[in-house]
């Protein structure tokens, strides 16, 4: 092997393997980056759009831990909107259109000038483990190279298989091949793997769709970014087209399923319930006549549409077919037909709270290969392995995020005590404390570990301090100060309710629904408005948190709920064959898992609040 | 929920049933506090001593009991522990348990007073990991199929209310979590009218857990009415007609004088108070304060009035809730009938019967009357009912926060706010079922939507 002073190697230039080697190199380790090919990084595979429902706050935790997804797609967006509008704050989230060759362009430009990291096309096929502990990778052409710690990021290119119809392929991309060997590699060293399976729509060229026939739909007029570091944001507005498929289409896609892979049973992996092929909707829900469309510009101004909501594995001469029923694309040429991908990972209880393998020392998995799917996902876990493969290196303490004060804390968790068999998806609802975990606080949630990490700017940080300060002294302002009953009927009148008498405090007058900040920011000291003022909507987020204290309070209720057993550690070593007073399922389920902590453990499918109470039982010991 | 170790928690540590004497265990950080209200104490009660005092519930004597407190670390449990030894009556108990939960007690799990000694260093692990056995063998059960066993025919209907919660949930979550997609959302009347719904099946199951009270504690039925209107007559005429029972209470000391009778095997608690009528007088006044009371908690309300009285008379004293009284219209012997039809007329909205007390004239009648009521309550045979105090409290909890959701979506908050208090009724059933996971609520979405670009 030939010796070299790499500390890290990232397998993989995708969206996981690009935050995890910029974390690495920007920490200051010597990092080795391997990809395919140096003109794919930061490729989209599938929707030219980054953000939307909690993928949104994902990215803006991102960039409050110094990651880079945030500050791409600010420079790189052609459309943004802000989706749930019409629901509270808490789960309001930025979507951006993105150019895609333009936010490729950004990542290479980037990783390429960046210190301490090195680029190298070529193709990893094994990894060498010396006594359980990751020693080095075995790359086609360089040969051997020792490291310290390989992060892979192999996306869908392990042993990945396409399908168009009957017919299928190696690759891990349309047009790229697939990755062989490193699976082998890795069941070697004891890991065990599953398949999943995802698909993508097929992409039609411009200038054969006639536009007149659709919906235009736009960003917001007054786009927010993502990052907390963008100032004087003027992106692009380019509109996507909305149309929808109709009975017609619907028999087409049916008369085709005797040559679809999914459904002659040629797949076997498992594919994603919430991101499903348009065979797989209008079979599950035949009383469905029509599903919407949505076409998606690839770039600025691009020849290529994305067709959102129409991935597909049927043949070629289907898919055409299919799409000429559809308003618009009477006649719309396919550039790039919909394909369905098999793929290879790594079931995620294998994985501890670093996203380190149990069983190798120093080997992480991040994105795809944990069963995730979405350039969010995968970028959060990216950056996380790569901050953890870096602070072990440096013998600091591992960064943990937990599941009340971030998404990522929430993701990470997920991953490791209930190790999805689907692909994995981040949703609001799956965070506890959602109340609380707002796209535009990830600031003031995550950057004082982002700071101490070494990631983080100073300038993101200052400002998270200045507003949780600044939220504290308004609520506090607002609670001790009272306005004349002639200044409360005032604001009444004008938010229409009936007048009442006696004064009442501007807390208690903001916490009825229908007065804003708005209406009460007149009676705070200039000073204090002024600094309100300095931070976008920043009324609005005071606002919430006064409305809502009562709910943000039962919220702290169910997030206690988990958070008691969070600090219980549980020995790795621990036995739990010989406890009598564990259920069978649940003794097999813990010494798969082998949670970290009773938390983990009371998270994990299987084990019951009984099963944990004889854990915490001879836990104190 | 786990519990957090601050909490106090009572449970009856002799075995369910009638017997001389009943003892029930406190343990916690407030159980001094608990056992001064219970007895409205205000004087400390001195460690390890056997201590006499009386329970009261509000203005009512309630029993009399022996009081011991182990000053914590030297109890059992390693926590302030009362022990309360009250006469063995499960009515009492009940009563008395319910107080400690009413001043801030929760009702303890399984070898959750042992598991606290655990905790709190003062038995071993051997002891205790045998004891984790037993915790385990008595709740394993709540969360696999053998949860019938524990929860009875019960497990299937609250079942159901999970189910509809989580439908519920779902619909929220759905709204929020896919709201980029084209899938037309439940209104928020439909959502209120949907948690109005559940509220109305789980006050139908708590409804069910007083009828189950009733019969094993027998009605409390106080006879009310005006000074003079015969009520210790009356008193006197039911016991003579039905087969006294023993009473459960010691008669000691008491203002109301009480006595069970029996009829077709349902037992009604009879009481005789002080008469009702507006005066000034404050010693007077004091006695009819305690009837009034007497009345909120009456299971049965014997309301009894003067044939010869006009309505005014005692319009003003009829009380406000009436689903649970009869008017009995005494003194039948010495009244013209004309004058006791025209009043019977005038009373047409409540349920009427015409007796003479002194006579023993219509008493046959009324007890027939009495077990008609308690019949009427009797849920139907195919419905469920409620016999564990923990469920009931479970439930309770669950009306709150669903009682929350509902006035929330009335006010049109969004309905992240509301999943808030949905998700924590969820988690009161928890407790009885088995957790729910975010999975439960997602698996629920991909079934019944049509969801995904």
């Amino acid at each position: 092997m030939k010796q070299t002073d790499f500390d890290i190697v990232v397998v993989g230039g995708g969206h996981a393997g690009i935050e995890a080697s910029l974390a690495s190199s920007r920490l200051g380790l010597k990092t080795l980056l391997i990809t395919f090919s140096i003109d794919s990084i930061g490729r989209m595979s599938c929707n030219p759009a980054i953000g939307g429902l909690a993928k949104g706050h994902l990215v803006t935790e991102i960039d409050a831990l110094g990651g880079e997804m945030a500050k791409a797609i600010d420079a790189t967006g052609i459309q943004f909107r802000i989706l749930n509008r019409s629901k509270g704050r808490s789960v309001w989230s930025p979507r951006a259109q993105a150019d895609k060759i333009k936010y490729s362009l950004y990542m290479q430009t980037l990783l390429r000038s960046q210190n301490n990291l090195f680029i190298l096309e070529d193709c990893v096929t094994s990894i060498f483990v010396d006594n359980s502990t990751l020693v080095g990778v075995f790359s086609k052409i360089y040969g051997a190279i020792s490291c310290k710690k390989v992060i892979l990021t192999c996306g869908t290119f392990l042993n990945g298989l396409l399908h168009i119809g009957l017919d299928h392929f190696s690759g891990g991309r349309i047009g790229e091949k697939s990755a062989l060997g490193l699976t082998e590699s890795l069941i070697r060293e004891g890991l065990i793997i599953g398949r999943l399976k995802t698909g993508t729509p097929p992409r039609i060229y411009k200038d054969s769709i006639n536009f007149s026939n659709t919906t235009a739909q736009y960003g917001d007029d007054n786009p927010f970014p993502f990052s907390f570091l963008t100032n004087n944001f003027l992106p692009p507005n380019v509109p996507c087209f909305i149309t929808k498929t109709n009975p017609q289409t619907h028999d087409i896609l049916c008369n085709g399923l005797d040559r679809s892979p999914l459904y002659t049973g040629i797949i076997k992996g498992v594919g994603p319930r919430y991101c499903p092929s348009i065979e797989d909707k209008i079979f599950r829900f035949r009383d469905r006549t029509s599903h919407q469309i949505f076409l998606e510009p690839e770039w600025t101004s691009a020849d290529e549409y994305y067709i959102n909501g129409f991935s597909t594995s049927l043949p070629l001469d289907v898919q055409e077919k299919a799409i000429h029923s559809i308003p618009g694309l009477e006649k719309a040429e396919i550039a790039r037909p919909g394909y369905a991908v098999e793929y290879d990972f790594f079931p995620s209880y294998q994985l501890n709270s670093c996203l380190e393998t149990k069983k190798i020392r120093g080997l992480y998995l991040a994105g795809q290969i944990n069963g995730t799917s979405g350039y969010e996902e995968a970028a959060s876990l990216g950056l996380f392995a790569g901050i953890n493969a870096s602070l072990s290196l440096k013998n600091e303490p591992p960064l943990v995020l937990r599941r009340d004060e971030s998404y990522i804390g929430v993701l990470v968790d997920d991953l490791i005590t209930k190790s999805p068999v689907e692909p994995y998806r981040m949703f609001t609802s799956s965070a506890e404390y959602r109340l609380l975990l707002r796209f535009d606080n990830s600031d003031v949630r995550l950057s004082s570990k982002g700071l101490q990490i070494g990631l983080t700017p100073k300038t993101v940080y200052d400002n998270s301090i200045q507003k949780k300060r600044l939220l504290a002294e308004s609520i506090q302002y607002l609670k001790t100060h009272s306005l004349s009953p002639d200044q409360t009927n005032q604001i009444l009148s004008i938010v229409h309710q009936s007048t009442i008498s006696g004064g009442v405090t501007l807390f208690k007058l903001l916490c009825r629904p229908e007065v804003h900040f708005q209406n009460i920011e007149c009676f705070l000291p200039p000073e204090l408005s002024k600094r309100v003022g300095f931070f976008r909507d920043f009324g609005d987020q005071i606002e919430i948190e006064s409305k809502y204290e009562g709910y943000i309070k039962r919220n702290q209720l169910l997030v206690d709920s988990f958070k008691s057993h969070e600090g219980i550690r549980i020995p790795q070593d621990f036995n739990y064959q010989n406890i009598s007073s564990l259920t069978i399922e649940a003794r097999e389920k813990l010494t798969k898992f082998k949670p970290e902590t009773l938390g983990q453990a009371s998270r994990i499918s299987g084990v019951s609040p009984s099963d944990v109470t004889s854990l915490l039982i001879l836990l104190r010991k | 929920m786990p519990r957090k170790i601050k909490t106090t928690i009572v449970a009856l540590s002799t075995p369910r049933g009638v017997g001389a004497i009943s003892i029930i265990r406190l343990s916690g950080p407030k159980s001094l506090e608990l056992a001064q209200k219970l007895t409205r104490n205000t004087k400390t009660f001195s460690p390890n001593t056997v201590q006499y005092a009386r329970v009261w519930i509000a203005e009512r004597f309630l029993d009399e009991i022996m009081l011991t407190y182990f000053r914590a670390p030297h109890s059992y449990t390693g926590e302030d522990v009362i022990e309360i030894s009250c006469h063995g009556s499960l009515y009492i108990v009940e009563l008395i348990i319910d107080l400690c939960v009413k001043f801030g007690a929760v009702p303890a799990k399984p070898g959750e007073f042992t598991q606290r000694a655990f905790l709190n260093g003062k038995i071993d692990l051997l002891r205790a990991e045998s004891i984790a056995d037993l915790i385990a063998s008595k709740t394993q059960s709540a969360h696999r199929e053998s949860s019938r066993q524990l929860l009875g025919d019960g497990a299937e209907c609250f079942q159901r209310l999970k189910k509809k919660i989580i439908q519920l949930i779902s619909t929220l979550e759905l709204e929020l979590d896919f709201s980029d997609q084209e899938i037309t959302f439940a209104p928020h009347e439909q959502i209120e009218t949907e948690i109005h719904s559940l509220i109305n099946d789980i006050y139908v199951l708590m409804k069910t857990y007083s009828y189950g009270k009733i019969v094993r504690t027998g009605l409390f039925t106080p006879i009310v009415g005006p000074p003079n209107s015969g009520k210790s007559s009356l008193f006197n005429a039911l016991l003579h007609e039905e087969r006294v029972i023993v009473s459960p209470i010691p008669g000691t000391t008491r203002d109301t004088i009480e006595e069970s009778i029996q009829k077709d095997g349902y037992q009604f608690r009879l009481v005789d108070t002080a008469g009702l009528h507006n005066t000034d007088e404050t010693i007077e006044s004091a006695g009819i304060s305690r009837s009034l009371k007497t009345i909120q908690l009456a299971d049965l309300l014997l309301f009894v009035i003067d044939a010869r009285a006009c309505l005014a008379e005692f319009q003003e004293i009829i009380p406000a809730k009436i689903s649970n009284m009869i008017i009995i219209i005494n003194k039948s012997d010495i009244t013209d009938p004309f004058t006791i039809s025209k009043l019977q007329n005038e009373l047409s909205r409540y349920k009427t019967i015409i007796v003479s007390a002194k006579e023993r004239v219509g008493i046959r009648e009324l007890t027939t009357l009495m077990v008609d009521y308690v019949k009427a309550q009797q849920p139907s045979e195919e419905d469920f009912i409620l016999t564990q105090k923990r469920h009931y409290i479970a439930l309770k909890k669950m009306c709150k926060f669903l009682k929350n959701a509902k006035a929330s979506s009335k006010r049109l908050i969004t309905s992240e706010m509301i999943v808030i208090d949905l998700r924590l009724a969820l988690s009161c059933l928890d407790e009885l079922l088995g957790k729910t996971t975010n999975d439960d609520i997602l698996n629920n979405i991909f079934q019944n939507f049509c969801i995904g670009k």
